[in-house]
């Protein structure tokens, strides 16, 4: 079942797109990376999706329905963090969460206890979320999310402001509550390392359009900029030999380390060069991390 | 209907979890006492006024002034003054949320922004409600309690005494009537504070609105004549018709209906402003 599906989705505002013909498609169980740099449009979708902001073009369905037919209940089965976790904070942690729980359709003591517990906050649930550390309303942002134990969860960088160990906590939760418990997330970060552990999908987004989307490991796969990480026994010679190659599309030089920007495919012919040029080859390692992928496909858009 | 009620109860809540909330309720406890402890202990300036008012012709055993006639004359501050903590809360209910970002954890719940609007109007009604009236009781209360009771005898194109027991029915209706003006007030700081997310924005525009809406009704120039019946201010006198003889029910009639088409048009024009709002902050 499609959980997300966007039809031509924009936002104007003024004169600028801020989302302009975005069609993004996110299916039942799916762990969905967004990505994109600042003021690419990742939060202005979100929040379409979440009908903070009225789109000013196309349409969007959720769980399988669209607003017109589903109306504001569909937002029952639906749990989100967008952006900084603000609370109320005036009144308790316990407070917040049942008045939430409450305008959710109805939350029993019990699940905001179990939700207290994933996120660690059940010993300091009556304090006043004004003492909290953005760490703790961090997590109690989460908290109000999977409050009503919704199908799709939507969290907008919310690893954000924790400590090494909260993100660790945080991760294993996302993986586990898609695994475990069904749920389809969308997950929205700066994280590139966060997104290539978590997710399965993922789209990148650019100036409000989308760049590429589907599964992360296809996508690294079948790049064009593969990275190939090459240790050789005279690397800076080695280096200008490459550099000289036009079937090689980019190289440099790292700490004796030489990075080869070259489709998969052109690999062996890699390693053929270097032997040819009786160089002493120690490794050739595939090292496309999503990070290489990211920077270079926005490289390339951006000439 | 069920959501819309919870929504209304959580908006009570959260306004009684906030210190200004109580601003109002503390000022009247400290200072209505204190004024009638004053008017004990020193008189009332208005009671020789009344007196040089009424020359040789009547012969008044006793003395004019009671905790009814302080509570009367108290009933002034719903002008200018009272509107004021009315306006700490109605003003920052709608845009408090948008400058804390709240919204975003409230709006994303399968709740509809209608909903949202009513219930956070419903909550500004019930404040206002509950301060008024409790002006109501700590005034007329602290009056009999320190200055006295008695009859009330106000001067409404000349003398009307009204006995004691009549006295809290008038007031009654008196207050009641200054919810509804009170609350025309609450609206207008209400849809302030619907076009913005600045707390401070709706408190100050409603305040100047109000002021000046004061100066124009009261103004005596002719030319000014044209404009007063749209200003809401010409029919706030409404909650001081209960103590006329007889009750003028046409005009209570009359000026309540105004002052509530006031309202609802505020609400609506909240609400249509609230629904096409893009949540950013």
């Amino acid at each position: 079942m499609m959980v997300i599906q966007t039809n031509s989705l924009g936002k104007r505002f003024g004169d600028r797109w801020a989302v302009k013909d975005l069609n993004l498609s996110v299916e039942k169980g799916q762990i969905f990376g967004f990505l994109g740099p600042n003021g690419a449009g990742k939060s202005t979708t979100i929040r379409m999706l979440l009908r903070l902001i009225r789109p000013s073009t196309g349409t969007f369905m959720l769980l399988g329905k669209s607003l017109r037919d589903a109306g504001q209940h569909i937002y029952s089965r639906v749990g989100a963090l967008v952006e900084k976790p603000d609370f109320y904070l005036y009144m308790t942690a316990l407070k917040n969460l049942k008045m939430l729980g409450a305008l959710s359709g109805g939350v029993d003591d019990r699940r905001i206890e179990e939700v207290l517990d994933i996120v660690h906050l059940r010993d300091r649930a009556d304090e006043n979320v004004r003492n909290y550390s953005h760490g703790m309303r961090q997590r109690l942002g989460i908290a109000q999310a999977l409050l009503h134990r919704p199908e799709l969860v939507i969290l907008d960088e919310p690893t954000s402001g924790l400590d090494p160990e909260g993100i660790h906590e945080i991760r294993e939760l996302i993986v586990a509550l898609a695994r475990e418990h069904e749920m389809t997330i969308l997950l929205s970060s700066h994280l590139l390392h966060e997104i290539e552990q978590v997710c399965t999908h993922m789209a990148i987004i650019d100036n409000g359009t989308l760049v590429v989307q589907g599964a992360v490991d296809d996508l690294l796969r079948k790049t064009d900029f593969y990275v190939t990480e090459v240790s050789v026994d005279n690397p800076e010679r080695a280096y200008n030999h490459l550099q000289t190659e036009d079937w090689i599309k980019d190289v440099s030089l790292e700490k004796d380390l030489i990075k080869v920007h070259l489709p998969a495919d052109k690999r062996p012919a890699l390693a053929e060069f270097l032997v040819r040029n009786h160089f002493k080859v120690f490794s050739i390692i595939p090292r496309t991390s999503l990070e290489d992928y990211y920077l270079t496909l926005l490289k390339t858009r951006h000439g | 209907m069920v959501l819309l009620l919870k929504a209304w109860f959580y908006e009570v809540v959260k306004i009684f979890n906030r210190w200004r909330t109580y601003i109002g309720f503390v000022t009247i406890t400290i200072l209505v006492p204190i004024i009638m402890y004053l008017t004990h202990r020193f008189g009332f300036d208005v009671q020789d006024q009344a007196l040089r008012s009424l020359g040789d012709s009547v012969v008044l055993v006793g003395t004019l002034v009671n905790g009814f006639l302080v509570s009367y004359y108290l009933m002034n501050v719903m002008w200018v003054h009272f509107p004021f903590f009315i306006v700490l809360v109605s003003g920052d209910i709608m845009a408090g949320e948008g400058a804390a970002g709240t919204f975003r954890i409230l709006l994303t719940r399968p709740i509809s922004r209608f909903q949202v609007v009513t219930a956070k109007f419903l909550a500004t009604f019930f404040y206002t409600f509950l301060i008024v009236f409790f002006l109501g009781v700590i005034s007329i209360g602290s009056g009999m309690l320190i200055v006295g009771g008695g009859d009330l005898l106000v001067f409404d194109k000349g003398i009307l005494i009204l006995s004691q027991n009549e006295t809290l029915l008038r007031f009654l209706l008196a207050y009641c009537l200054a919810v509804v003006v009170q609350m025309v007030v609450a609206s207008l700081s209400f849809l302030f504070s619907s076009a913005t997310s600045n707390g401070i924005g709706p408190i100050i525009g409603t305040y100047a609105v109000l002021v000046v809406s004061y100066i124009l009704s009261v103004i005596q120039i002719d030319a000014l004549d044209v404009i007063r019946p749209y200003l809401f201010t010409t029919y706030f006198d409404v909650f001081f018709a209960p103590f006329a003889s007889p009750i003028p029910w046409g005009e209570i009639a009359r000026k309540s209906a105004v002052l509530v088409a006031y309202v609802v048009v505020f609400y609506s024009v909240s609400l249509w402003i609230f629904s096409r709002k893009d949540i950013t902050s």
